[in-house]
């Protein structure tokens, strides 16, 4: 793996005939300096990663344990009420509600924006070169264009009076579309997010599962060919178990972004129209920051890690243990 | 498997209608900003601009505030990249290049950090930035983009160092250059590329992030470009030619990075993959 060998000479001195040999003892100091060299070196990063997430993990545990409202904010008292916070939202029907519509919606964006990438890994591979090249381009341009700037856009695609996608249903003959409003009910605006977060996440997963495509042997298909099998047959026998492993990984990526999705929920009509379209992240925020509970905001932020914890334990056991098979 | 000529063109247009499809949103964008506000008021149909306008460009770079946001948004960005890449380059060393004791441990704790939903820790995160007196001050956020992406720069430029033969340095040392000599002469160079594909993807993380920008930036004059654009109603009425170009202006840094890089970020990320 690494290529790591243990030369302990010291910085700036004539190297002796052949690095591999020991330098003499005397220089102990010098090798204490070599010693303590890597955690100089990473201290700054280790330093970051502790105060900047690490103490900020241990303070979301404590708040989430006291009441702090704006009055204990301001006083800057300190009340711990146990578990409080926890029971105050557990039993909150509201969040119980929000909670069911995110994994919901979580889980239709995963689903939907694996099935169209596989198909467009599958489509790339049988396409002749120039229009290849068209697609991803495409899918580059999609992929790229940043999260706000492509909010903004589907606003007006799909504006009430003068969006492209109501011109176009009516020229198609569909003359009820003429005037309505794509945001005027919670599970309308939700779809209308989850297609502007499915069009984003297509492009990686896509490539992800192209590059892994790619990396299957020619002949393997041959020999299936040859066995008398359909495509449909090779498929499940040739390509399947190559891209099985990146499919898992890109799931547990999805997973892990769209649960947690806010610019996109928050910029369209900021969890509306009346909430229906609030998903956790926004539930936070407007507890917290709108609402002035910190406590509970601290508390439906750690249930909200939990609740992906759970979703994604099995993958990053695995991950971690692999990772630390590679990295010994 | 050879497929028929009817196959094929099957096949071929069944990818220029998917590529349309994924195209047509950032074209629409596109060709909406160059639209006069009458073509982009009118009941028309109008797929393909007739005519071309810039006023729209001129209008969206006059609105008062956006030069500052602009910079904001360059100053927290670059500032966060900068600031990831050096921590970053400093702790890819010693790990891949050294053995010291708590280096799995440290390896292990980046790569959980990498994985952690950073916007749960948005309330601990205010709490702190606010008794810091950072609240409406640029650090906070660019503190906040160097957190957030520092796991991640830390992680790929380890990668990119181990892709590095050891041996060219120990050539180098043998030669005469000191540890730190070798490593600046010979595997600094060498680490550009990586360097260029980290850095390019904390900066499209920090350029994008939206949450933590729209909290702790209360002050109009400390906002940053996204948090701007989100709020165009209030700037732009319906102006949607000018939204369209404000759009672009902003989006046109982040895909001329994303393109430089985009090949080299998809076969990093599947060499991340689980096998088994």
């Amino acid at each position: 793996m690494t290529t790591t060998k243990d030369v302990t000479m010291p910085a700036g001195a004539t190297p002796p005939a052949s690095p591999r040999i020991k330098p003499p003892k005397s220089n102990r100091r010098l090798r204490l300096g070599e010693r303590t060299a890597p955690y100089l070196l990473i201290l700054p990063a280790l330093v970051a990663i502790l105060v900047l997430l690490g103490w900020p993990t241990l303070q979301l545990i404590g708040i989430s344990l006291r009441k702090l409202d704006l009055r204990e904010l301001v006083s800057g008292e300190m009340v711990w009420v146990g578990f409080e916070n926890f029971s105050e939202i557990l039993s909150d029907s509201e969040f119980w509600e929000i909670t069911v519509r995110t994994l919901v919606f979580t889980a239709s964006v995963v689903i939907l924006t694996l099935l169209l990438a596989l198909l467009m890994a599958v489509l790339m591979r049988h396409l002749n070169p120039v229009v290849r090249v068209i697609v991803q381009v495409a899918l580059i341009l999609a992929w790229a264009t940043p999260v706000v700037a492509t909010t903004t856009v589907f606003q007006w695609i799909f504006d009430q009076q003068y969006g492209i996608l109501n011109k176009t249903l009516a020229k198609l003959g569909f003359e009820s579309f003429i005037g309505h409003s794509w945001f005027s009910t919670g599970p309308s605006t939700l779809t209308v997010i989850g297609i502007l977060v499915v069009w984003q996440a297509v492009p990686f997963v896509a490539f992800t599962l192209y590059a892994g495509l790619l990396g299957v042997p020619k002949e393997q298909y041959e020999a299936a060919g040859i066995d008398g099998a359909n495509a449909w047959q090779a498929f499940w026998a040739v390509s399947w178990p190559a891209i099985r492993p990146i499919l898992t990984m890109v799931t547990f990526l999805s997973v892990l972004w769209d649960f947690k999705l806010f610019a996109q929920v928050w910029a369209i009509r900021q969890g509306g129209p009346d909430g229906a379209s609030t998903t956790l992240p926004v539930y936070m925020y407007l507890k917290g920051l709108a609402g002035n509970h910190f406590g509970l905001a601290a508390t439906a932020a750690l249930l909200m890690m939990l609740v992906l914890i759970l979703l994604t334990a099995r993958y990053v056991q695995l991950l971690v243990r692999t990772k630390e098979a590679d990295l010994s | 498997m050879r497929k028929s000529l009817t196959q094929r063109i099957g096949l071929g247009t069944l990818g220029v209608v998917v590529a349309l499809l994924f195209v047509f949103p950032t074209y629409w964008m596109f060709t909406s900003s160059l639209k006069t506000p009458g073509q982009v008021l009118s009941p028309d149909y109008d797929l393909v601009p007739l005519s071309v306008t810039f006023d729209n460009f001129v209008s969206a770079l006059t609105k008062p505030g956006f030069t500052t946001y602009l910079a904001n948004s360059l100053i927290v960005t670059l500032g966060a990249v900068l600031c990831s890449l050096v921590a970053g380059v400093l702790a890819a060393v010693p790990l891949s290049r050294m053995r010291f004791r708590g280096r799995k441990g440290f390896l292990l704790l980046v790569l959980v950090a990498q994985l952690a939903p950073f916007e749960a820790l948005l309330i601990p995160m205010y709490l702190l930035m606010r008794d810091a007196g950072l609240l409406n001050q640029l650090p906070s956020l660019l503190l906040v983009y160097f957190a957030a992406t520092l796991p991640f720069t830390c992680w790929m430029l380890y990668g990119f160092v181990n892709g590095i033969p050891y041996d060219l340095e120990e050539a180098a040392m043998i030669d005469g250059c000191s540890r730190a000599g070798a490593f600046r002469r010979v595997t600094l160079p060498l680490l550009a590329p990586g360097l260029v594909t980290t850095s390019v993807f904390s900066f499209i993380t920090a350029w994008n992030e939206f949450l933590f920008a729209f909290v702790f930036m209360r002050d109009q004059n400390k906002q940053t470009l996204p948090v701007w654009l989100s709020s165009f109603r209030t700037a732009f009425s319906v102006d949607w030619g000018g939204i369209m170009a404000a759009s672009v202006i902003y989006a046109v840094p982040a895909l001329v990075f994303f393109i430089i890089v985009q090949r080299k970020l998809v076969s990093n990320l599947t060499a991340g993959a689980v096998k088994g």
